[in-house]
């Protein structure tokens, strides 16, 4: 008799509207944090779920942002070492295995030169040689220290977590969810699509890729319960006096954007954090170096587009990519041998 | 003299025309044409490209900790700002909004426009 009566109470809700449990389009929480603009959908979950989602990217802001004098990243910078919450040194530590792994394609002590380049301000310039070659001496991610929660960093560097920090956040923002019982959610933070599940109606969410060429998509990627991050020259650049134009992605080798061959490469996986390490890292190796390094890992899925116009994209997601642009682009399967 | 039969099957023409032209107007509301823009994550406005008939443009001042304000730029099926006083002008540059692109977005001024219903996929990776 209860379970008659709770299903009569359950079908006059779903039918006066008013419910966010039954509502098709789930619930909706729209802010701005880590310097981009977020969009949280969560469906079948308490009212204010989405909007609580909020809270833990400006505790990741607070804590990480380079730019903001109060973080914790601030005051390792201004003073050379410091002790950092458990958080903070978790991702450091990850970041550090990452910045090894990928032998310095990834390096969170890049950020002077970022600076320099004037990424941070929005006042952009192109350095001088001897200025590029006195701020790579103290690019070299393996002179971070890290001892428990205490950082150490070499004299003269500075850190930045750019490029893991909205990644762990998509990944911390999911856990959340999960841990609510959420089986169905879609975040968005600044392009860093990061899933749970799939769509209420159990089919996989649909992820377009953005064409880097231009204002279309590349293709449609089909996924669930994983984050799909994109790292492409056209988010951020300047068109330089000469008319070069001098994109955000910068190679720790040489201290100038990075010149792989690829224009934009997009990484899927189920961790968040990897993806987003990932799609910087392989920007700066390249296309040869990207295919090897993905054969010897295999724990995440990749799309690169060459300034050439091909698409090369992991067998893996054969059965999961449309390719879009078709017109434009010639696109190639990368196997795993 | 016109007969009662041949009044019911004007009425029943009319009928079946408006009912064409209607349904014509409805679905030139669908996905892809009718844009927000957000100011903050609040919508201030909304329009549908496709009932714009001239070019017009508009101004949406922002107050908070970077003010400033931008001028967007609205004609027949297309949308931009076209001009900002912000210090990188990345809105500007992004140039139109297109029909499955990424929004346009002024981050100093809370500012972004994007298409209500992107079509046939949830997300946009970029």
């Amino acid at each position: 008799m209860k379970r008659y009566i709770l299903f009569l109470l359950a079908a006059l809700i779903s039918l006066s509207g008013c419910s966010t449990l039954s509502s098709g389009d789930g619930e909706s929480a729209e802010f701005f944090a880590m310097d981009t603009v977020m969009t949280v959908r969560v469906w079948g979950a308490a009212e204010g779920t989405a909007a609580s989602m909020q809270a833990l990217a400006r505790d990741a802001e607070v804590r990480l942002s380079a730019t903001d004098p109060g973080s914790e990243i601030s005051h390792l910078n201004a003073n050379g070492s410091g002790v950092v919450s458990e958080e903070t040194a978790l991702l450091l530590r990850k970041a550090l295995e990452l910045c090894a792994d990928t032998d310095g394609s990834l390096d969170i002590s890049v950020y002077p030169i970022v600076k320099s380049w004037g990424f941070t301000t929005g006042e952009h310039r192109v350095p001088p040689d001897g200025e590029l070659s006195v701020l790579l001496e103290n690019v070299d991610y393996t002179r971070i220290q890290l001892d428990g929660n205490t950082v150490t960093l070499a004299p003269g560097m500075e850190i930045d977590l750019g490029s893991v920090a909205k990644g762990r956040t998509g990944d911390m923002m999911a856990d959340a969810l999960r841990q609510a019982g959420v089986m169905s959610a879609l975040l968005d933070l600044g392009g860093n699509i990061q899933t749970v599940g799939s769509r209420p109606d159990g089919s996989p969410w649909r992820i377009a890729i953005k064409d880097p060429g231009g204002s279309g998509t590349l293709g449609v990627l089909e996924t669930s319960d994983a984050a799909v991050v994109t790292s492409g020259g056209y988010e951020r650049y300047f068109t330089g006096d000469d008319g070069t134009v001098y994109w955000h992605i910068m190679d720790p080798s040489t201290g100038s954007p990075a010149r792989s061959g690829l224009i934009s490469v997009t990484v899927t996986a189920g961790d968040g954090m990897l993806c987003d390490a990932m799609s910087t890292a392989l920007f700066v190796m390249g296309k040869e170096k990207a295919v090897d390094y993905w054969r010897s890992r295999g724990d995440f899925d990749m799309i690169l587009v060459t300034a050439d116009s091909e698409v090369f994209y992991t067998a893996p997601l054969m059965e999961r990519f449309t390719p879009g642009a078709v017109d434009k682009y010639t696109y190639r399967v990368i196997d795993d041998d | 003299m016109i007969k009662t039969r041949t009044w019911i099957f004007i009425t029943a023409v009319c009928a079946a025309l408006l009912a064409v032209l209607s349904a014509a107007l409805l679905s030139s509301r669908g996905e892809g044409t009718v844009v927000e823009i957000l100011q903050d994550g609040t919508v201030i406005e909304e329009i549908d490209l496709s009932r714009v008939t001239s070019r017009y443009s508009f101004t949406v001042t922002w107050g908070g900790k970077e003010p400033g304000s931008n001028t967007i730029l609205v004609q027949p099926g297309a949308i931009c700002v076209s001009d900002a006083d912000c210090p990188d002008r990345i809105c500007v540059s992004q140039g139109w909004l297109t029909n499955q692109a990424a929004p346009v977005v002024c981050m100093p001024h809370r500012l972004i426009i994007r298409l209500k219903s992107p079509s046939g996929v949830d997300a946009v990776s970029q």
